[in-house]
């Protein structure tokens, strides 16, 4: 199947689409991350719940870069993403739009080292780890993790590789697998 | 001018396999410049599909044309480019709500105006005499989303009024539309037909209310083959067969006495945007019984079907055996009332038949019944050969017998259904009816069944409620 | 000030508040944050939200470097102040711009192409169907005895499948509305970049600049 890198209004409309239903889906479930930081906070692990979810929070990257298959769609779905959480007041305000940038190239770059030509397990786990990667050096920066203790360092980032790994990666394959079954995304204007 | 003619028209939604079925088989026709035409046929034979392609829209979103052409004023309309195409034909669509770019009325108007290259002087008094045409100035700064499906079809009638559009398509534009804006709408496009010179062309599987306005009626059977226009009195004949169609003498009796009620509304109030659909100081519906609710399109019903079932907030007092339906939670809540949706795809939760099934029967409160029954029931919907069949790619009348049977399945003691048998052909119809029928006897179920398809259904029913007028109330009569 | 311009700024403050940690600098941002959000008269209870909502991780992230790290008070009180700057500076950008004026003006001042501009404002106007969707997916999925959870797949199986018909209804609905991808437009209303958005930008991060640096030699 040949995909082109064109992106049409419908791609468009449906890209964002996704990303609001995330952003959505997150907020209607439950404040699993302000219930966390509140547990976490009083011994100092407060910033950890962060980690914890962090797999939820950019699972639509590389499900767009799966679902579109374009260079760009990963950066666009997380990016699109955030500017509609910044409407909606989320907790990090101008800085949203920054970590939207940041999670979508994240992600992206899992595809980019494929050469946008392998869509399968080995890309997206590729994107996983990328993705842990880049967020965790925005997060020494603009969090101030760099100050912590090596060893609190050393777990945040194990703690965020695995949640990255069960949502952007176990969770993404297994809709991913759904969908491909009903064949209906082929129908789709590419 | 405008002259729609279709030669030899075939029109096809590829499958994976490269498969093509003809949707539209070899079809011709033309609507007649300045009249008003009414395409009817049943619902899936196609209808929706040639309005877009008559609109443009297809195949550029979706299937493809296998073989002859759709002319408009005897131009091939995949020659006419897309930016000419609004001011020669516009569309209203059936789905009121996702028609809209942008969020006021106002906005909206601009936004297809600018798309045409409207020098922006001249915008202003377009979008005004737009509005004051079908007479909604009030609404120009109000959100889109806070209208109801009656109001969104009029701004959506004003939008193709400012495009200035010589063909005016509309594809069951009245699904969700009450019947006061729906006669507004009527009068408004046999105004435009008369005094601008407009086509006028809708489709409708329901015929109501059109004989005083329509000039031709045009049917597409049911496999999509073939297009006729009726002669005048094949014509008149439908249209009054359609009538009889619904009305029927059986008589219901009224609720007794003894009834258990099982749902009691007090002083309950349904809103939708700003306008209200229901007041009802006290309502019961009862136990081990089958209640039909019926009604005008968008007056309500629907609504309170979903605020029965937590998904729409409500005003007053909704109690479910004896407690209030907004304080139930949600695991404890589905266990006892179940909603069979409109839309056949939101009840869906995994992709092929088989699974589906598998659900419901893994988590039925009558396993054992339904295990035995099953194949029996398959089979006599004749679903049984398509278990291995992804659900979202049947045809509309299999979801919809499938998706009753699977919340039959689950066998929950109140179940809520909204339009069942729309899509259903005469024999699924009768076989659906009785599996329900049988069902709900067996497994104790009270049902609440919202449908306008009235045929077969006094056999089903015990009890009648009309919502008019904002009122819930028992009658006697079926129609 | 121009819609383009004014998200512009407030990301570039963000950027830079991100890399530099200068407390005064933080408050002083939150606090001109806070002001312009007082002019466009928010409702007491967003206000009141304003306030409550950035605090949960700003005090997380402070005791935590309070706990976890030798960086001491100082850079916990950079943190703390940091996210408040985040939030007032990037809600008074929000608050005071409509999603369509910042989606007309970056169509007609930053020139991003117009399917983008109009394809994100058509699907963020579905936001409230898109919060019904998501409890009619849970219930139908209740009603069968299954509970989605956050990690339930087939709860963005759904919710993808709505977007798909959702977007070729609103894509054909654009379409049949006069919209073409790619071709030219009129617009109703001229959105102009001022001379005096620039100037309001530039001394902005000017000042901003200045503060830091007058700051960092104390």
């Amino acid at each position: 199947m040949k995909y082109s890198n064109a992106w049409h209004l419908r791609d468009i409309i449906l890209l964002t689409l996704i990303a609001i239903f995330f952003g959505v889906i997150y907020w209607v479930i439950g404040p699993l991350y302000n219930v966390l930081t509140v547990a976490l906070t009083p011994v100092g692990l407060g910033p950890g719940a962060n980690d914890v979810v962090m797999g939820i929070w950019v699972m639509a990257g590389p499900l767009s870069g799966y679902i579109f298959k374009k260079v760009g769609s990963a950066t666009l779905g997380e990016f699109l993403g955030s500017v509609v959480e910044m409407f909606l007041g989320g907790q990090w305000g101008a800085s949203t739009m920054i970590s939207g940038v940041v999670q979508g190239v994240a992600s992206e770059l899992g595809f980019t080292f494929t050469g946008y030509k392998r869509y399968d397990w080995f890309s997206l786990n590729l994107s996983v780890l990328t993705t842990t990667i880049v967020t965790f050096g925005w997060d020494m920066i603009r969090n101030g993790y760099s100050k912590y203790h090596i060893g609190l360092l050393i777990a945040l980032f194990i703690i965020r590789l695995i949640s990255t790994w069960i949502f952007s990666g176990l969770l993404v394959k297994a809709i991913v697998k759904l969908l491909d079954r009903t064949h209906l995304m082929q129908t789709q204007s590419r | 001018m405008a002259t729609i003619s279709i030669n030899h028209l075939s029109f096809s939604y590829p499958t994976e396999d490269g498969q093509k079925p003809l949707t539209l088989a070899d079809v011709s026709a033309t609507f007649p410049d300045g009249g008003f035409s009414l395409l009817t046929g049943p619902s899936g034979s196609g209808k929706s599909t040639l309005m877009k392609i008559m609109s443009g829209l297809y195949p550029k979103f979706g299937g493809v044309i296998t073989h002859g052409e759709i002319q408009l004023n005897h131009t091939p309309i995949s020659e006419i480019p897309e930016t000419d195409r609004g001011q020669l034909i516009a569309m209203m669509f059936q789905n009121p709500n996702q028609q809209f770019a942008m969020d006021t009325v106002e906005r909206e108007l601009l936004f297809t105006l600018e798309n045409q290259c409207v020098p922006p002087s001249e915008m202003m008094s377009r979008v005004d005499r737009a509005l004051e045409y079908v007479e909604i100035t009030a609404l120009r700064h109000r959100q889109l989303n806070s209208l109801s499906g009656g109001e969104k079809q009029k701004v959506a009638l004003a939008v193709i009024i400012a495009m200035k559009a010589d063909t005016i398509l509309l594809d069951e534009p009245f699904a969700s539309v009450d019947p006061v804006a729906r006669q507004l709408l009527l009068s408004k496009l046999a105004k435009l037909q008369h005094e601008e010179h407009k086509t006028i062309i809708i489709s409708d599987h329901d015929l109501e209310d059109y004989d005083a306005y329509i000039d031709h009626l045009f049917v597409l059977n049911g496999t999509g083959n073939s297009l006729t226009l009726l002669n005048e009195t094949d014509a008149q004949e439908k249209m009054a067969a359609f009538q009889r169609q619904d009305t029927s003498d059986q008589q219901l009796s009224l609720p007794t006495k003894v009834d258990q009620p099982v749902i009691t509304a007090h002083d309950l109030s349904l809103t939708a945007g700003t306008s209200t659909l229901l007041k009802q100081p006290e309502i019961n519906f009862f136990k081990h019984h089958i209640t039909l609710l019926t009604g005008a399109n968008g007056t309500g019903k629907s609504t309170l079907l979903m605020a029965l079932s937590k998904l729409h907030q409500y005003d007053g007092t909704l109690l479910l055996n004896q407690k209030e339906i907004a304080k139930i939670r949600n695991n404890q809540l589905y266990r006892q009332v179940a909603l069979v949706f409109q839309d056949a795809d939101q009840q869906f939760l995994n992709v092929s038949v088989a699974e589906e099934l598998a659900l419901s029967l893994k988590n039925s409160q009558a396993a054992a019944y339904f295990k035995e029954r099953l194949p029996g029931f398959l089979e006599k919907l004749q679903l049984d050969h398509l278990q291995d069949h992804v659900v979202y790619t049947l045809s509309g009348g299999q979801k919809k017998k499938l998706q009753i049977l699977e919340m039959l399945i689950m066998a929950t003691p109140v179940l809520l259904f909204d339009e069942p048998f729309t899509g259903l052909d005469f024999s699924s119809l009768q076989t659906i009816m009785a599996i329900m029928k049988q069902v709900a006897h067996d497994c104790h179920q009270t049902m609440l069944i919202v449908s306008h398809q009235l045929f077969g259904l006094d056999a089903l029913v015990d009890y009648h409620v009309t919502l008019a007028n904002n009122q819930l109330q028992y009658v006697e009569g079926l129609a | 000030m121009n819609p383009s311009l004014k998200f512009l700024l407030a990301v570039l403050i963000a950027l830079e508040i991100s890399f530099t940690s200068t407390w005064m600098v933080n408050l002083a941002l939150a606090i001109i944050g806070l002001l312009i959000i007082l002019t466009s008269r928010p409702p007491l209870k967003r206000l009141v939200l304003l306030f409550f909502v950035p605090l949960i991780p700003a005090v997380a992230l402070a005791v935590a470097i309070l706990l976890q790290s030798n960086a001491g008070m100082h850079f916990a009180l950079v943190l703390f102040t940091r996210i408040y700057a985040y939030v007032f500076v990037g809600s008074a950008a929000t608050l005071t711009t409509s999603v369509s004026d910042l989606v007309m003006s970056l169509e007609q001042n930053a020139h991003i192409p117009s399917k983008f501009a109009y394809g994100f404002l058509g699907a963020f106007d579905l936001l409230p169907k898109i919060v019904s969707e998501v409890n009619v997916i849970r219930a139908a999925g209740n009603m069968r005895g299954q509970a989605l959870h956050i990690w339930s797949p087939q709860l963005y199986f759904k919710a993808i499948l709505a977007s798909l018909d959702w977007s070729e209804n609103l894509a054909e609905a654009m379409t049949s509305h006069g919209f073409s991808e790619g071709a030219p437009r009129t617009y109703f209303k001229q959105i102009r970049v001022h001379w005096w958005d620039w100037c309001i930008m530039i001394s902005s991060l000017l000042l901003l600049q200045i503060a830091l640096f007058g700051l960092h030699l104390q």
